[in-house]
């Protein structure tokens, strides 16, 4: 087997930890201007006047009247505007820019426009569907008329912030018609796309460059298509190099967030206390526009049974607009809301069985061959149950919870089983990505990566170079992969969805593997690949039958907290995580995917708290939206299992995003544990614990 | 960008402030953040400020009179490793902010921006701890307790700056602080407690609680304290219902983006209670 797991040091490491890394607020240009949004005060209405003070020598303002093309940031559905015309649908809508080359007249000029509202009744509850999808598999209906008895729960998640280090932003240029942006972004070409359109241009006008991006987790997926495209309009109208970086509040009050979600549980139980079958209905807020809110819920709803088969299934999910800010994506994209739901429900279905947790599960746990929810097949073998047994050996599982499940403990353990589908749900990789890659071997034997991936600290500069130099069997030294820029690299896809060491990986597996075949020393050689499904794979979008990914990584995670009896506050002692990831390209990497996304995971489960009030953000800077901090993150200890993926390149499949999903209810379940109560919401806060342990019905 | 004075010494920084109202800056982590703007702009500072970060002669703690006297530009991380520092001072600070906030910023500017979350003043409240207050011609000692009026609000003079802080010198056999703030770093209060008592020949000779986050102002009431003295402590244990209803009395928490006002007034008092048990 490969050793390509073995670590090396992060090819961009020695930059960023010696502050030598220049990120896009960094970069400076002479005679650049300053960008600032003017935003709405409202949450819905209409605009009645604006007035603008007189404006100071070069001084401009950009509104929607300046948009060459369409009012509309290109993604999946028309209804999210570049800037806002009339109507108002949250709080915070940008309506114009304030563009000037000196900050504090600019700053003086947004202080001073004066606009006035005609308001009207916002819309805070779900209640507004404008996706509604639903899939059946097997016949739910005659398992429900046959059940001895159903059981019925409904399960609320919050908002969650990315919380990158870096803020939003961007840096543009302009050239005679040629529109150059560099920004933190995860997905150049969605910003080419939506920049194009805006324009109503030649795409050979528009040139996006990836900056050094500061961490994104989701979050620079699609919202920096918004301002770029404002970006894009301003540098038509200015005809200057102009600077839009966000400040930290302002991107936390604006910028998408992680999909609040009501999602309500029915299980059927047969005469073996078997579960026969679940309907399910999953709400998610997708704020003031659908924006990618439909793949979102499409991910949930495929994950509704995480990592059990359940014979019969009735999903149905619906996306509401609501007038808050718009929700996107975030690590998980709608599976940790989802797989939260699932756990809890295993849970309390058990227990209201009064049966043992953990065989009760063990007995439900998917095998290969299984059908997945949407009646395709687990085709690759299932690791799970050695998985399980991996991390109750580390963690003492069955000692401490017969420890813990004494009443007036306030210690617990929890435990979560799961799994997360790799690349794009469904067809999406061969009907919308189509991702291309180019591999160019220059004069002195040198290997360039020409792809669209991003590296925005996860690794995958490190782990694709990684790939190539094992295939071509050259040093890591003589292979280059510059920050992708749309005028030289093709589109490999956005850095999204768990997909770049699995897909765009194995595109370049591929390509390295053409060069060297045809290898001729101090050649200039080319070559290109591009994506084919997996001929098994079916997919039917309509009915959302079939595979919809073509492979799937698992993990199991276990948590174990103490519950302070004064203050009813959380602390978490310890995590310990089992994953198959295919194969590790990089073990230490994987491991800090692993920490980080655990930290991400659990924190949503019990810490992270972040609400609007009347549509308004309330935790919008990082000291009132509470992540860890490294004293409070618990001591990890994470093991990897191989279960190579015959299409991943030397086995891998995705490892981004799996190690964050589980994280909720196994923190959840592990305060259930110690406080003797269920929980049906998270983030589990001291507050909601005090409601639990105080109230007797529960 | 506003007028700015930088004194050299506190002769002159008495001077400017008698001839004009500046706004006093000693470490500046809480009037940075309050009056931020766009990057790379001038905070948005209205009125003329005078920074304090040259009055060396204000950097001490030392031993005088039976009291620990404190200058009032030390800044918190040279306290939290000085041997003078009383016990429970130390556990409050060891807590505050994070390491780079605590090496500028003082227990005078905690004090001056008189937040109902600030943790130093639950240790300066239950020490009975007094600020002074110079102008060009007077000197005054002021408990810190009556120094804060409301939120943002204290009795300091438009003239006067604080110099020093003085600690009476006490003794106790019991002291616990206890903060809730979310996490365990960085965070700031949504309630914390400090309790101190000297327990002789099973009887309770001091007794000191003090409630943060829970009222416009710290909560500490001597009557209620003085009331449980020279009495054993399970007398005071059997008692908690009376001893917890005299302190509800004053819990008036607010609900807003970090708490609500139920969870602040439960855990204070489960705090008062957790305390007293372990006398």
């Amino acid at each position: 087997m490969s050793t390509i797991n073995r670590s090396v040091p992060k090819v961009d490491a020695k930059d960023k930890i010696s502050g030598k890394m220049l990120y896009v607020s960094d970069l400076h240009i002479d005679g650049m201007y300053y960008a600032k949004t003017v935003r709405s005060t409202i949450s819905k209405g209409f605009i009645k006047s604006i007035t603008l003070p007189e404006l100071p020598e070069e001084v401009t303002v950009v509104d929607y009247r300046d948009i060459p093309g369409k009012n509309n940031v290109k993604m999946i559905f028309e209804d999210w505007p570049v800037f806002a015309e009339k109507a108002i649908s949250h709080y915070g809508e940008p309506i114009m820019l304030v563009v000037g080359p000196n900050k504090a007249i600019v700053q003086d000029v947004v202080n001073e426009i004066d606009i006035q509202y005609t308001l009207a009744e916002p819309v805070f509850d779900m209640v507004n569907s404008v996706v509604d999808y639903h899939f059946t598999k097997g016949n739910p209906e005659s398992a429900f008329k046959n059940a001895k008895r159903t059981i019925k729960y409904t399960y609320e998640t919050g908002y969650q912030e990315q919380a990158y280090i870096e803020p939003q932003g961007f840096i543009g240029t302009i050239e005679g018609n040629k529109v150059h942006l560099t920004g933190s972004i995860q997905a150049p070409y969605y910003v080419k796309n939506a920049v194009v359109e805006t324009l109503a241009c030649d795409p050979s006008d528009v040139r996006i460059v990836q900056a050094n991006v500061g961490g994104a987790f989701g979050g620079k997926e699609e919202f920096p298509s918004l301002i770029g495209c404002q970006l894009a309009v301003a540098l038509k109208k200015v005809k200057k190099p102009i600077k839009l970086i966000y400040e930290r509040e302002e991107d936390m009050e604006v910028t998408t967030k992680r999909h609040p979600a009501k999602i309500t549980m029915e299980a059927a139980i047969d005469e073996n206390h078997h579960i026969s079958a679940i309907k399910a209905h999953v709400g998610i807020d997708g704020g003031a526009f659908t924006g990618l809110s439909s793949v979102v819920l499409s991910r949930a709803m495929i994950a509704a049974t995480s990592a059990y088969t359940i014979a019969h299934l009735q999903v149905d999910g619906d996306v509401y607009l609501t007038n808050t800010v718009p929700n996107g994506a975030f690590r998980g994209f709608g599976a940790p809301q989802m797989i939260f739901a699932v756990e809890m429900f295993m849970n309390h279905i058990a227990k209201d069985l009064s049966k043992d947790l953990h065989a009760y599960r063990l007995n439900h746990l998917a095998k290969q061959h299984d059908l997945t929810t949407t009646s395709g097949t687990f085709r690759d073998p299932i690791l799970m149950p050695q998985m399980i047994e991996k991390a109750c050996e580390m963690s003492d599982y069955h000692h401490k919870k017969t420890l813990y499940e004494r009443p007036g403990s306030y210690k617990g353990i929890g435990m979560s089983w799961f799994l997360h589908g790799c690349g794009f749900t469904g067809s999406g990789e061969a009907e919308h990505i189509k991702a291309k890659v180019k591999l160019r071997k220059d004069e002195q034997d040198n290997v360039h990566l020409m792809i669209a991936a991003v590296d925005m600290g996860q690794g995958a500069k490190t782990t694709l170079m990684k790939v190539a130099a094992e295939v071509l069997k050259r040093p890591l030294e003589t292979i280059h992969f510059d920050n992708p820029d749309t005028d030289q690299v093709p589109d490999s896809g956005p850095t999204v969805a768990s997909r770049t060491a699995m897909v765009v990986g194995g595109l370049v597996a591929r390509a390295a593997k053409q060069i060297k075949d045809n290898w001729v020393d101090g050649k200039v050689q080319t070559v290109h690949e591009s994506y084919k499904q997996p001929e098994y794979m079916s997919w039917d979008q309509a009915t959302f039958t079939g595979d919809a990914y073509p492979a799937y990584s698992w993990g199991v995670n276990v948590v174990e907290v103490e519950v302070d009896k004064a203050s009813y506050e959380v602390t978490v002692k310890n995590i310990w995580s089992v994953y198959d990831v295919g194969k590790s390209l990089d073990d230490n990497i994987v491991l800090g995917q692993a920490d980080g996304g655990t930290a991400q995971g659990v924190a949503y489960g019990y810490l992270e708290v972040m609400r609007h009030k009347d549509g308004k953000i309330v935790n919008k800077n990082m000291t009132d939206y509470v992540i860890p901090t490294a004293v409070d993150m618990a001591k990890t200890e994470t093991v990897l299992f191989d279960n190579p993926f015959a299409l991943g390149p030397y086995g891998a499949k995705g490892a981004g995003e799996l190690t964050l999903v589980g994280g909720a209810p196994a923190v959840a379940t592990a305060i259930e544990m110690a406080i003797n109560k269920r929980i049906y919401k998270i983030p589990a806060t001291p507050e909601y614990l005090m409601e639990l342990i105080h109230s007797d019905n529960n | 960008m506003v007028e700015h004075v930088i004194p050299k010494n506190l002769e002159e920084a008495l001077k400017y402030l008698n001839a004009k109202p500046y706004k006093v800056i000693a470490g500046g982590t809480d009037l940075m953040v309050q009056h931020r703007a766009w990057s790379a702009l001038s905070p948005n500072f209205k009125t003329p400020l005078l920074f304090c970060f040259n009055l060396n002669a204000l950097k001490y703690i030392k031993v005088q009179n039976d009291e620990i006297a404190i200058g009032s530009m030390t800044d918190l991380e040279t306290l939290l490793d000085h041997p003078l520092t009383p016990e429970i001072l130390r556990k409050v600070i060891s807590v505050m902010a994070s390491p780079a906030i605590r090496k500028v910023s003082t227990l005078s500017g905690n004090i001056i921006n008189a937040s109902p979350a600030a943790d130093s003043l639950l240790a300066l409240y239950a020490l009975d701890a007094k600020v002074v207050c110079r102008s060009l011609h007077t000197e005054r000692e002021v408990l810190v307790s009556e120094m804060v009026l409301g939120p943002r609000k204290t009795q300091l003079k438009a003239h006067e700056i604080i110099t020093e802080i003085r600690i009476p010198k006490t003794s106790f056999t019991h002291t616990t602080f206890v903060k809730v703030g979310g996490r365990l770093a960085d965070a700031i209060s949504k309630v914390a407690f400090v309790g101190c008592a000297q327990i002789v020949n099973n009887q309770v000779k001091d007794l000191r609680i003090v409630l943060n986050a829970v009222s416009a102002t710290l909560i500490r009431q001597k009557a209620i304290e003085s009331q449980w003295l020279n009495k054993a402590p399970n007398v005071l244990q059997s008692q908690m219902d009376t001893i917890l209803e005299a302190y509800e009395a004053y819990i008036q928490p607010i609900d807003d983006q970090r708490s609500n006002k139920y969870y602040r007034k439960q855990t204070a008092l489960n705090l008062i209670k957790q305390f007293i048990n372990t006398l």
